[in-house]
């Protein structure tokens, strides 16, 4: 009976205990973030940055996987059942269909940032000292100038190269091309020039960096991340140009299936925080967060004056690298100047889609 | 006895392409790679050697690869036996069948995978994933490399006399001692030239791995997709010295088969 209570006692001490101990060192969890291919080697600076932040806020190690590839292959895995907590893509409609998969909420983007991780301007890559003059989108679709962009129906990078010389030719800043029917001609002459369809973003920017082509068609960070990789091509920007605008989102069935929301959603609001969005500026991004985008002098079409309401920034380990610089254009348009996703995805990259059909006819002479 | 006539100009020329056919597509890119993996010092190579993303990326490719030998192994076997000994409906159709994958896209198979066992797929797993998960890897290489162990056993076992297998029989063995001790010893030698085969196709196959995998860095990330994960990051070192040991594991594999090939001229001939 003596040792029965003696037992009783360590068996409920022991227990009492157990809670407490496992509250004080959290086992460590594992997230798995799926991206899109080019923007790698800023995750691969944010996420120790994370890591430091989890284990001091929770006492909690995170351990992150990534796996990268072309958005829209991506996407699909993911919708296939590559169970991502977290998803980086490169656009909209990638995030679109894991919403239409019903594996993200539909309020992704209901946040201050419009669930956008970073932005970026599509530009030109030209051969050192612009040899052919290409310095606007008229420029590229002259005969005989050899184009290089990704294919848009595996990259999202590529959706944004092609919507910004039809969105450039639409707003006429293309001579011409001006109007709707305009842009559409604008899109014929472009797929006709094109000499390389890449399957996504980085192949096809290492594709010019081979010596294919004279003008690639590309991301502003694209073009910073291979120059300061020594590449050698000078980066143009068109007058007229769109803003590409990364999405981040959840992957909601995922993260409640795992049991990784919280740690999930920290990831992502990082995302926003001024220090990663200070790595996403060194590597050629265009930041969301004001702060950040007021440190590097990137203001609205006409908005300098509000910038200066921005609070000042909390003093950082993390300095601009000064090789990088983000310079305003005439006209910066976004996806809604030219109706949106949407409208973009079926009318012209869906299947009788503008694009789709031009791309058929072009490759099928 | 040898070379009765001097060689024509034909038989010349005949040799002169066959050689620089094969420095063409063997041995330049084998130069090439070794050229790429040494051309900026040693550090590199021992800093991609100790990575563990590469460390990881060596095992799964490996480890997987022996697993799908050891799968193709045992239903090569059986399959081989089912061809050859019995007698059904539908068996020349069978025969034609087991080749799929010598005809089909790796990376076809690698959707039709995903499709199947995927999210929502018609034989979705209940328990673990099977797909983006590392099943899903062992299966691809399994499928691709499964007609060479049943087509290197086949003429063997087609051409083994029934007679000894009788006499044990006759003698009193079991079943299971018959085949090990009578039938076994003469499928050796083709049984591991199959073996050799099934693992270099699984060690080096991309295409249904990255499909099926996702490249998940440190977990279903194999050599070749680092490899190509290498060389999208500008990391062209990197994607050298993997391609490098890549290459040393296939021509290790080569001298095994080498004289494996010879050993089986001698017992058949």
């Amino acid at each position: 009976m003596k040792h029965f209570t003696v037992i009783a006692i360590l068996v409920a001490s022991l227990l009492a205990l157990l809670p407490a101990s496992a509250q004080n060192t959290p086992p460590p969890i594992t997230l798995t973030l799926a991206g899109y291919a080019v923007p790698r080697e800023a995750y691969d600076e944010i996420i120790p940055l994370f890591q430091q932040y989890w284990l001091a806020e929770t006492g909690q190690q995170v351990n992150i996987l990534e796996s990268y590839q072309a958005s829209g292959a991506q996407s699909r895995a993911i919708a296939g059942g590559l169970e991502a907590d977290v998803a980086a893509l490169s656009s909209e409609p990638d995030i679109t269909r894991l919403v239409d998969a019903g594996l993200v909420n539909e309020d992704w983007k209901a946040n201050e940032f419009g669930g956008i991780a970073a932005d970026s301007l599509v530009v030109f890559a030209v051969r050192p000292g612009n040899p052919l003059g290409i310095n606007d989108w008229v420029d590229v679709i002259q005969d005989g100038v050899e184009v290089i962009t990704p294919d848009p129906a595996t990259s999202g990078g590529a959706q944004w190269n092609i919507l910004g010389g039809y969105g450039a030719a639409w707003r006429g800043f293309v001579p011409g091309y001006e109007g709707e029917e305009g842009a559409a001609e604008f899109l014929r002459a472009l797929a006709t020039n094109i000499a390389v369809l890449d399957r996504d973003g980085r192949e096809s920017f290492l594709t010019f960096e081979r010596g294919i082509g004279d003008v690639a068609l590309t991301y502003e960070n694209e073009v910073y991340a291979g120059l300061l990789a020594g590449g050698e091509y000078e980066l143009i920007y068109p007058q007229s140009t769109i803003r590409i605008e990364n999405p981040v989102a959840v992957i909601d069935t995922y993260v409640d299936a795992h049991g990784t929301r919280e740690v999930a959603e920290a990831f992502v609001n990082f995302l926003w925080s001024e220090d990663a969005q200070r790595v996403f500026a060194n590597h050629g991004f265009r930041p969301v967060n004001p702060v950040v985008r007021a440190e590097l002098g990137i203001f609205e079409n006409g908005a300098g004056a509000a910038a200066e309401a921005t609070p000042a920034a909390e003093p950082s380990s993390i300095e601009h690298n000064p090789l990088i610089a983000f310079p305003p254009v005439t006209d910066e348009f976004t996806t809604l100047d030219i109706g949106g996703w949407p409208q973009a995805r079926t009318q012209v990259f869906g299947e009788a889609g503008l694009f789709t059909q031009i791309i058929a006819e072009v490759q099928g002479r | 006895m040898r070379e009765i006539k001097p060689r024509s100009p034909l038989a010349l020329l005949l040799i002169g392409i066959a050689v620089l056919y094969a420095v063409v597509l063997f041995a330049a890119p084998l130069v090439a790679i070794i050229y790429g993996a040494f051309k900026d010092g040693i550090d590199p190579i021992i800093e991609t050697l100790t990575d563990p993303a590469v460390l990881h990326a060596f095992e799964v490719s490996i480890g997987l690869a022996l697993g799908a030998v050891l799968i193709n192994t045992i239903f090569g076997l059986v399959t081989a036996w089912v061809l050859v000994r019995q007698k059904f409906r539908g068996r020349g159709l069978f025969d034609t069948l087991i080749d799929i994958p010598f005809v089909f896209s790796p990376v076809i198979a690698g959707y039709a995978m995903i499709v199947l066992f995927g999210r929502g797929g018609w034989l979705a797993p209940p328990l673990f994933p099977i797909v983006f998960a590392l099943p899903g890897i062992l299966l691809a290489k399994t499928f691709v490399s499964l007609p060479f162990i049943t087509r290197e056993v086949q003429p063997v076992l087609g051409a083994l006399s029934l007679e000894p297998e009788y006499a044990a029989y006759t003698l009193g063995a079991s079943r299971w001692a018959t085949f090990r001790r009578v039938i076994l010893p003469e499928l050796w030698t083709a049984l591991l030239y199959g073996i050799v085969l099934t693992f270099a196709r699984a060690v080096g196959e991309f295409g249904a791995v990255a499909v099926v995998g996702g490249n998940i860095e440190g977990y279903t990330e194999t050599a070749t997709s680092f490899v190509f994960r290498a060389m999208n990051d500008r990391n062209s070192t990197g994607a050298y010295v993997v391609s490098l040991i890549l290459c040393l594991v296939s021509l290790l594999i080569l001298f095994l088969m080498n004289l494996l090939r010879r050993r089986m001229v001698v017992s058949r001939g």
